[in-house]
């Protein structure tokens, strides 16, 4: 049995209107956009990324979705195997990226959408960059 | 005191993305902005790990399990790569006059820096002969092992403030640490058993800013605590439309509406539960159909029926989400309070150093 089955609803609390079950957008969602809007000007003008952390701020589910479909999808998925699955999709919006880090038991950790030519999440670290070049050296006097 | 952690974490197969990837996570949970992430990872990833003595007093052990065991071997147990953990009676192998000797050394040779961990609560009755180690009380154990530290982290309700032991008649004369340790920095991490990333949130802190976090009156880090399980709880709608279930299998408990007249003590308990769930992200008292006991509070046991409504109706619904939405209207992407402070430096367009997070 998954926990989907059990019959919890939740509603959202700004919709007031809203009927259990039909999960209501909260109106916290379209300010969003004018901050990210501003996230991008920045991350052009001076190169500096910066990120919205989603799980701190009060977003039911259906402003996520609101949200993700607005942004669209891009034409890059970055899928990590790092102590559970994480997803950083490029948005519509080339430099906006949806980044939800999962933990080995699937659940969502933790989500955010961040601005970056490329999430620093990505990069090889010039430490880890090192060992793959001892990897290869050992591979070539091996020849 | 050994290697930096990013050493020991890659010889356990732990690749740098992962620990970036639960540093993101943990500064999200901390209330602090999301660059914070990357500025931890970078300050814990060189840091040396600080030697930590931990002391288990008058307990059940629950506290040492929750955190020992909790889901991701590689994430929350990773405090146990934070630290140099040079004594703990229940995890080491050395046993008698070989772990007295154990711990005796840790104190001489990290005098003055070590961080003690105590669970438990200490026993003042019958000249604390209700709880001993190799012969001696754990009053007298808890005095000699505070003067060299440098901070006590008090895990668990009984370390934090008694606990069951202390609930009435409280036959042992049960206290807290911090009713017989005064002169050292005291930090609660109160639950019964307490939520495993909060432990491991204190220290990445420690470890970054070198000091710990801002507490609340009750000695708990405010980043967790701040909150209570009912501003978080996602059966808050329907508190707040007056839905609640009467008893544990009728149609409202079904539909998962509020258990506060089934006793929930959400409303007056301090906690992450809610935020932070247990088993590994799965689900937590109130998702899983019982209300909060309210166990991260003093004297919960005490506090009247777990089953009886709360006496006085919940305040009304918080100025921690009336903010958190102006926040949100205001196009700042920091609602919370806390948060929005920690938020000037990413607000003033800079790149945040652990230095500014300290401010
Ligand atoms: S009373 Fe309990 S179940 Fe109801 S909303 Fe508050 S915390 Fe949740
Ligand atoms: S839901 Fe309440 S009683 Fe249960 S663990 Fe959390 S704080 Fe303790």
């Amino acid at each position: 049995m998954t926990l989907d089955v059990i019959p919890i609803h939740v509603v959202p609390r700004h919709t007031g209107a809203a009927l259990p079950g039909e999960p209501g957008l909260s109106g916290n969602a379209p300010p969003l956009l004018r901050e990210l809007a501003e996230q991008v000007r920045h991350l052009l003008e001076t190169g500096e990324p910066s990120a919205i952390d989603l799980s701190a701020l009060p977003l039911t589910p259906a402003d996520l979705d609101w949200l993700r479909e607005k942004l669209g999808s891009g034409e890059i998925a970055v899928t990590l195997q790092a102590g559970g699955e994480s997803t950083l999709d490029e948005t519509a919006c080339a430099g906006v990226w949806w980044v939800t880090h999962r933990n080995e038991q699937g659940a969502v950790a933790s989500q955010f959408i961040e601005v970056a030519f490329v999430p620093e999440l990505v990069k090889a670290h010039p430490a880890d960059v090192a060992i793959g070049r001892e990897r290869l050296e050992f591979m070539v006097s091996d020849l | 005191m050994q290697g930096p952690l990013i050493e020991s974490l890659a010889r356990q197969g732990v690749s740098r993305r992962t620990f970036l990837k639960y540093c993101a996570t943990l500064a999200s949970m901390m209330a602090l902005p999301p660059a914070a992430g990357l500025a931890m990872a970078e300050a814990m990833a060189a840091a040396r790990r600080p030697s930590v003595i931990w002391l288990p007093f008058q307990e059940c052990t629950g506290c040492t399990e929750s955190i020992t065991r909790s889901h991701s071997p590689t994430l929350e147990g990773m405090i146990f790569d934070m630290i140099s953990l040079d004594y703990q009676e229940t995890l080491m192998a050395a046993a008698g006059h070989q772990a007295e000797e154990a711990l005796h050394a840790a104190m001489k040779a990290n005098h003055g820096k070590y961080l003690l961990i105590v669970d438990g609560s200490i026993p003042l009755g019958q000249d604390g002969a209700y709880s001993c180690i190799g012969g001696r009380s754990n009053l007298e154990i808890l005095k000699e092992a505070a003067q060299g530290a440098a901070a006590i982290i008090a895990v668990g309700t009984c370390a934090a403030y008694g606990g069951i032991p202390k609930a009435r008649p409280n036959p042992t004369g049960a206290v807290s640490v911090s009713d017989i340790v005064k002169d050292k920095p005291i930090v609660n991490i109160p639950g019964c058993p307490p939520v495993p990333v909060v432990m491991t949130g204190v220290l990445a802190h420690y470890l970054t800013f070198g000091s710990l976090p801002d507490l609340d009156d009750k000695g708990r880090p405010r980043a967790f605590f701040g909150e209570t399980i009912h501003d978080r709880c996602y059966r808050r709608p329907f508190y707040d439309q007056g839905k609640f279930a009467k008893t544990f299998d009728d149609k409202g408990a079904r539909r998962g509406w509020c258990l506060f007249e089934l006793g929930c003590k959400g409303p007056v308990t301090h906690n992450a539960c809610a935020t932070a769930k247990w088993n590994g992200g799965t689900s937590w008292p109130v998702e899983s159909g019982h209300g909060c006991l309210g166990c991260s509070e003093p004297d919960f046991w005490d506090a009247g029926d777990f089953y009886k409504a709360l006496s006085v109706p919940a305040h009304p619904p918080t100025s921690v989400v009336a903010a958190s939405v102006v926040g949100a209207t205001a196009g700042a992407a920091a609602g919370f309070a806390n948060r929005a402070k920690k938020n000037a430096a990413r607000k003033a367009r800079q790149p945040i150093t652990v230095a500014d997070l300290e401010k």
